[in-house]
């Protein structure tokens, strides 16, 4: 459902993702693991459709349509989510009614008439009990003043609300504890399905053993150094990317 | 460059000789007309040499010839209403009260919501003791102008302890052409007394408004005080509030400034008993070629006062929009806490808006702050909007929104702030705004 071909995508100039290959079935989870500064965000920045980023080569097609030629909003509508990294605060907006805005949104996207009042109102309570969302953080200005924990959650929140087609966490376990880690990783895991697919973004391997992918990528220095199985996480997580950073040759044996 | 204000005086000499062979009224207040023409007469309009006005072009208006207005009829459809049939609702078309379009509700015992103008032949000894009498805005040349030219405006009295609960909705509608007018406002509440005033300013053509609004607030009263500037869009608004507060009243005045070519508002607020509570709210919406601009200057002389300014403005298209705020803590105010925050949003690169905040503390224990921001919508917001789906366009109009609705959401008179709501929503064309509410 996601098809990305030789993408080369450059910064102010400077080319940080260098041919990312990456095809994701639905009902597939993936995951892309890698220090800092490999690209990842870029990554996942390029998939939402964020200014700034600079397409030189290469392709993303979702359900086989070409993404990089939506807006965001449509890439949205089309069935597109991403949980940031680092949520925005919007004072002023409440969390219900820009979620409401949304969902509105997508529905007008797709020639459907705005949500029942009632109907939202029951699926918005139901999904704030996946994520244990209080009732007050829906009256609340949109992450203005969460703490790190109730942010992301607020992210797995408004997916589960959303009801996207195809998500890409980014790093959703950064600043996170064991606690947190788990509410949202049981959230990410009652979304999944057969029909839906998921890109998790993460540092750690800790994550993973809360969201346990089907395939594993390592991404490094702009380009996907090895793919694997979910066993490929545990043993980034025992050797470290060190082995990448030192011994770029001693990669690729590893990997044969 | 200077020898060229004074000239401008002269169409004003005469039609202030004119304007005083009419009139009949007490010899205190002929008194304060002369002096306060007086006073015009020897500085004359502002000039852009003068630093309060250093930023006002004031060409087109020294341009014009000024008549004075007649009376006009205005189709009442157009005059804005509060929602609330049970309002006390004074019309002045042109300056002067229109009874046939007002409507006066019963009132508590001896309090007074009338003509101005005809409250000085009923009531003079109300009027007389209060009427240019509070301190500030001194030798400020469209002050003096109203005092000198005021025709009629409105005379709220309160005797002590009174409370109207009813909003007491005055409205000064302006129709016409070269048409100056310099409606009075004279608000006067004795101790323990509480109402809430809705001021509005509009009309249709080029004319001048000089209002001048003079608010005191005797021990303990409490006022809500709402001016809602939506003059027409060639039209100049020049308009002065003075407000006097004395121990432990409170003031919540909410500044809406909408419309007009060029505005100008200043306020000078005097704290002047202990433990009086003033806070300042203002909003400008300003487009195509507006100019707006508030000065405001808030002066703690007792102990223990507080007061919260909070001006904001939205700029959209060559708007340009001043705000120039003074605290002043007199040596003796101790625990004084005064807070100022001045936020301007651009929607447009050719907007351009200043901010001029300024303190001068000469007590030692107090809490003073200011803040000044101004740019233009955060992308990062926009980006997180889009990602949900939503539109470029409703993401904008919903962050724009988002900034303004803090002071709106100050306005505790419901139809008022419901109705300002909707002006703020047809501007940004979002058609989603319903307050959410719980079924």
């Amino acid at each position: 459902m996601l098809e990305i071909r030789n993408l080369h995508v450059t910064v102010e100039g400077r080319e940080i993702l260098k041919g990312i290959d990456l095809a994701i079935q639905p009902g597939e989870t993936h995951a892309i693991m890698g220090p800092n500064g490999s690209g990842k965000s870029t990554l996942a920045n390029v998939i939402a459709g964020r200014e700034g980023y600079t397409v030189t080569q290469g392709e993303i097609l979702f359900e086989g349509k070409n993404l990089l030629e939506m807006s965001p909003e449509n890439r949205a509508c089309e069935g597109l989510f991403l949980a940031f990294q680092y949520p925005v605060e919007i004072p002023g907006v409440a969390n219900l009614y820009f979620l409401k805005a949304a969902v509105n949104a997508v529905r007008k996207y797709r020639g459907e008439p705005p949500v029942d009042a009632m109907d939202f109102w029951e699926l918005v309570h139901e999904r704030m009990e996946l994520v244990k969302m209080d009732d007050s953080m829906l009256k609340r200005s949109v992450n203005e003043g969460f703490s790190g924990g109730e942010k992301k959650r607020n992210e797995v929140f408004q997916m589960a609300v959303l009801q996207p087609r195809f998500a890409v966490m980014d790093e959703t376990d950064s600043g996170l504890d064991i606690d947190a880690l788990k509410v949202v990783a049981d959230g990410v895991n009652a979304l999944r399905n057969p029909e839906r697919g998921f890109l998790v973004i993460t540092h750690y391997q800790r994550l993973l053993d809360y969201i346990v992918p089907d395939q594993v990528h390592v991404l490094f220095n702009g380009k996907i150094a090895r793919s694997g199985g979910k066993e490929l996480a545990l043993e980034l997580e025992e050797q470290g990317y060190a082995l990448y950073n030192e011994e770029p040759g001693r990669a690729r044996r590893a990997a044969a | 460059m200077t020898a060229v204000a004074p000239l401008f005086s002269d169409p004003y000499r005469q039609r202030f000789a004119e304007f005083m062979v009419r009139r009949r009224e007490p010899d205190a207040i002929a008194k304060l007309r002369r002096a306060a023409f007086d006073r015009f007469d020897k500085g004359g309009l502002p000039t852009r040499q003068q630093e309060a006005w250093r930023l006002v072009d004031l060409s087109a208006l020294q341009a014009m010839t000024w008549q004075r207005p007649g009376d006009a009829p205005v189709d009442t459809g157009i005059l804005p209403t509060l929602d609330q049939t049970l309002a006390h609702r004074l019309v002045f078309v042109n300056g002067r009260f229109a009874p046939g379009l007002s409507r006066l509700r019963d009132l508590p015992s001896q309090t007074l919501v009338a003509s101005l103008g005809q409250a000085l032949l009923t009531h003079p000894e109300l009027i007389e003791p209060h009427l240019d009498r509070l301190p500030g805005l001194k030798n400020h040349p469209f002050a003096d102008l109203n005092t000198a030219f005021w025709e009629d405006g409105a005379l709220i009295y309160l005797p002590r302890g009174t409370v109207v609960e009813t909003p007491i909705h005055l409205i000064f509608h302006t129709t016409g052409d070269a048409l100056a007018v310099h409606p009075r406002l004279l608000l006067v509440m004795e101790a323990q007394t509480q109402a809430t005033v809705v001021v509005e300013y509009g009309g249709q053509g080029h004319y001048l408004n000089g209002p001048m609004a003079e608010l005191a607030l005797d021990n303990g009263a409490v006022l809500d005080y709402h001016q809602i500037q939506e003059e027409a869009p060639g039209a100049f608004h020049l308009g002065g509030i003075r407000l006097r507060q004395e121990r432990a009243s409170q003031a919540h005045l909410h500044l809406i400034s909408l419309g007009g070519q060029l505005v100008r508002t200043d306020l000078e607020a005097l704290l002047n008993g202990e433990n009086a509570n003033c806070h300042l709210n203002g909003l400008t919406l300003a487009r195509d070629q507006q100019f707006s601009d508030i000065h405001v200057r808030v002066e703690h002389a007792q102990p223990h006062g507080i007061s919260e300014q909070l001006f904001k403005s939205v700029l959209e298209d060559k708007a340009h929009t001043v705000f120039d705020g003074m605290i002043h803590v007199r040596q003796h105010a101790q625990k004084t806490d005064a807070r100022q925050t001045s936020r301007n949003l651009l929607l447009s690169k050719q907007a351009h808006a200043q901010a001029n905040p300024r303190l001068e503390i000469l007590a030692d224990d107090v809490k003073c702050g200011h803040g000044s921001s101004t740019g233009f919508l955060d992308p990062d917001a926009e980006f997180y909007l889009r990602t949900r789906g939503i539109p470029i366009g409703q993401a904008r109009a919903l962050l724009v929104h988002a900034f303004a609705n803090d002071n709106l959401s100050r306005i505790r008179l419901t139809p008022l702030r419901e109705r300002l709501a909707r002006v703020l929503a047809g501007r940004l064309a979002l058609d989603i705004l319903d307050e959410e509410k719980e079924p």
